[in-house]
């Protein structure tokens, strides 16, 4: 952003000089003055957008400085108990990069798992979340279901890829079945969680204000529980993620997690590499569009 | 400076060993033996589990000299596939690695880029020099007798494994395209409960899957290896910095592997009974790769015909854009494996050049003669009797229903197929049976079995049928 900035003044700059701008060229005045008013705009952005300025910057900063850090590890062979000896460089990582970036393949990798995380993501939030609302008000329903998730809770998506392939029809339907069962638990449970820390005055006032179950539902629960609502669908997007290389073992030609998992069976520590950071930043973005409708959904919130 | 930080740390840790070498109390150093075995691929068995279970290395270990004041213990990892034992070498917490054909050649070239050390070829676990071993199966209910019947299907296969390679081979072979199947990655784990859902048409892989799925009762293999007639292998791997450091371990080592040799063929029977006992690979099944005239040579020699086709691997991994240049033959090392043999007092030379596998010998108790041709003999393995050499088919067929018609529980039978000599279970063959009954001939593949009995002018039957037509044809 900081670089966008520097490029507008740049250019500010320079057209004067060009007079390739009609409007400009005219008035001697405005050529004299435009610098000083664009310094004012410029100065009036900067102190609207200094807390996210700031946070891009060092953010900037903490990444470029993590890939010199890897950078040095890597190329001087670092052996400090850690041991850096055989861990591919950036370099080859960046060079795995521009050679899949030629391969149309690659973005079929990466497009079909997108989908995969859609499908499996929106299932385990349109289940999880209702769920979570009913358990979190009925006492019946959460003392029946509660001990069966907290069984199935724990356990690996990688233990349940012969189980995926066994209880549904299609590859494609046992994929998206275990990156469901990854963000649903965590979906699950913080919906739990903010169901129980809804303050009973607020039930109660609702109730003596007349309004039925619905109306509390929709009007106290619901609203009341949102914010964890979103933190267990952060969560729940990070997991679905996680458990993607164990899905699409499945797939056998598909997805960035089978493109890492096919790197590793012919031993290609950059294409892994290349995999892992892939899968890192899709994480990232999805968690960032989640948030990003968090506040949409929740105006008042500050997350 | 972060490299500078490094080399203090390793010069405090080498005072400390120094300190600790010059400190009576602990004269004794030890020194960790990392090895990378795969339990379940069978025809690794004498380089990795019978080794561990019977404790071979320890026999063999040198004690004297320079090992005089070292211990050395054992780490023995145990994994799937080849790729792990590799990133294990790499990260240098196994020294040693067994795997097959396509994994070791992977090994060898991503060693190349280390600077720490290479890997070298030091013994070969076993070979077959036709291509037997790999195989691809189908569905036991599937419309699919051959290779063509699955053209523009789903088909699986683990992908860098020695089992890929004899698919693209067989492609190759055939002039088909790269898209003749669909052709996807599977492990074996993944692959093997595709294939029990039918989700895929059919899935090609490595030791002992060929066998163990057909034998398990749901599949049934349609391609074997030795149509692709491109010897296929198992062998292990060495760091160089380890075998540098320890060449007598390496050495003692390469003579447990001898020792594991000749244990199993001393008694194949038990063998099989306790490579199923320590690694849950059907009995029936280890047997007919390691048992006699099995589809597996078990034989630590590293020879020529194995290497030439390691450098055939290498082209189809460099057509895939897998791999850049790698030359096999400076990766062998046979300097450990020649010492072996020569301290142990056995002749190198004479077995590098024999391909000969131990056979099926005796006396057939069924028709009342010795063992002829030992690819055209049979074997019945009966429940809590032991095994029984047959000299014939017939004789075999016939024998098992005898057997059976005494009530007696029957494992496996085993026959060999009439063209190939590969040995194959009675009860998946397809049997070319004469009008008169004068030859059964037994064939792995229908369209075998087809052709030999437009020959013999008879018909092919399944194996309860054929077992009929012994018993009414007396």
């Amino acid at each position: 952003m900081e670089s966008i900035a520097l490029r507008r003044e740049q250019q500010t700059a320079a057209e004067p000089a060009t007079g390739a701008e009609p409007s400009y060229a005219p008035t001697v005045q405005s050529q004299g003055g435009a610098p000083p008013q664009f310094a004012l705009y410029l100065r009036r952005w900067l102190a609207l957008n200094r807390s996210g300025l700031r946070a891009v910057l060092i953010g900037a900063i903490s990444l470029a400085l993590f890939l010199l850090a890897w950078h040095l590890l890597t190329e001087y062979r670092v052996v400090f108990f850690v041991r850096f000896t055989n861990v591919p460089s950036p370099s080859a990582v960046y060079e795995s990069l521009t050679r899949a970036m030629h391969d149309s393949t690659f973005f079929m990798h990466v497009i079909l798992s997108c989908r995969r995380i859609l499908f499996g993501f929106s299932l385990a939030a349109l289940i999880a979340v209702p769920l979570g609302l009913v358990m979190g008000r009925f006492r019946l329903a959460h003392e029946i279901l509660f001990p069966i998730t907290e069984v199935l809770r724990p356990i690996p998506a990688i233990a349940w890829v012969p189980m995926a392939i066994m209880l549904w029809p299609t590859n494609e339907q046992s994929i998206i079945y275990i990156t469901f069962l990854g963000s649903f638990f965590p979906i699950l449970v913080n919906t739990l969680h903010g169901m129980s820390l809804v303050d009973p005055v607020l039930v109660r006032a609702a109730q003596c204000l007349g309004a039925r179950e619905m109306s509390i539902f929709r009007e106290v629960y619901f609203p009341a529980s949102l914010p964890h609502i979103f933190t267990g669908l952060t969560v729940g997007m990070g997991v679905a993620w996680v458990s993607l290389i164990a899905a699409e073992m499945i797939s056998g030609q598909f997805g960035i997690g089978y493109f890492t998992w096919e790197a590793y069976s012919l031993v290609q520590y950059a294409d892994i590499a290349l995999g892992m950071i892939c899968i890192g930043v899709l994480g990232l973005g999805s968690s960032a569009l989640i948030r990003g409708f968090g506040r949409l959904v929740m105006p008042w919130s500050r997350t | 400076m972060v490299r500078y930080l490094g080399f203090r740390y390793c010069s405090v840790l080498g005072a400390a060993a120094a300190l600790a070498i010059a400190s009576p109390a602990a004269a004794q150093t030890t020194v960790t033996i990392g090895i990378g075995t795969q339990d379940t691929t069978t025809n690794t068995a004498t380089t990795g589990v019978i080794i561990r279970q019977l404790k071979l290395l320890e026999k063999y270990l040198p004690r004297d000299g320079k090992y005089a004041n070292i211990k050395f213990e054992f780490e023995w990892q145990n994994f799937t596939s080849g790729p792990p034992v590799t990133n294990g070498m790499m990260a240098n917490k196994l020294q040693f690695g067994a795997m097959g054909d396509y994994p070791l050649v992977v090994n060898g070239f991503t060693f190349e880029s280390n600077p720490e050390s290479k890997s070298r070829l030091i013994a070969v676990a076993a070979y077959s020099l036709e291509g037997s071993g790999n195989g691809m199966v189908v569905h036991k209910d599937s419309p699919y007798y051959e290779l063509s019947d699955l053209k523009g299907k789903l088909v699986s296969v683990p992908f860098g494994s020695a089992a890929h390679g004899m698919v693209l081979k067989a492609m190759q072979d055939r002039n088909w395209p790269a898209n003749y199947f669909q052709l996807v990655s599977q492990s074996p784990e993944v692959g093997s409960t595709n294939l029990q859902e039918k989700k895929i048409d059919a899935h090609a892989d490595f030791v002992p899957f060929a066998e163990l799925l057909p034998f398990r009762g749901f599949a049934r293999k349609i391609f074997d290896g030795v149509e692709t007639n491109l010897p296929t292998w198992h062998g292990v791997v060495v760091r160089t910095d380890f075998a540098e450091k320890y060449p007598e371990v390496v050495v003692a080592y390469i003579k447990a592997i001898i020792a594991a040799n000749a244990w199993l063929r001393a008694d194949p029977k038990l063998a099989a009974e306790k490579i199923q006992e320590w690694t849950g690979i059907n009995k029936e099944v280890v047997y007919i790769f390691l048992g006699p005239g099995g589809n597996m040579t078990t034989d630590p020699t590293i020879k020529k015909p194995l290497i030439d086709a390691a450098a055939v691997d290498v082209k189809v991994l460099q057509n895939l854009g897998r791999m850049k240049e790698f030359d096999p033959t400076k990766w062998v090392d046979d300097s450990y494996i020649r010492k072996a043999y020569a301290e142990l007092k056995l002749d190198y030379d004479a077995e590098l050049k024999s391909t000969k596998n131990y056979e099926v010998s005796g006396e057939d108790k069924f028709c009342k003669k010795p063992i002829g041709d030992p690819r055209k003999a049979g074997e019945v393995w009966v429940d809590g009797e032991g095994i029984s050499p047959y000299s014939s088919p017939a004789c075999t067929l016939g024998a098992y229903a005898d057997i059976k018609a005494k009530g007696k529980k029957i494992n496996v039978a085993y026959v060999f197929d009439t063209a190939r000599g590969i040995k194959l279970f009675a009860d998946q063959a397809f049997f070319a049976v004469a009008a008169d009954k004068s030859e059964i001939a037994p064939f792995l593949l229908k369209k075998d079995a087809e052709a030999h009995a437009t020959k013999i002018k008879g018909k092919v039957l399944g194996f309860e049928d054929a077992l009929k037509t012994v018993v009414s044809g007396g």
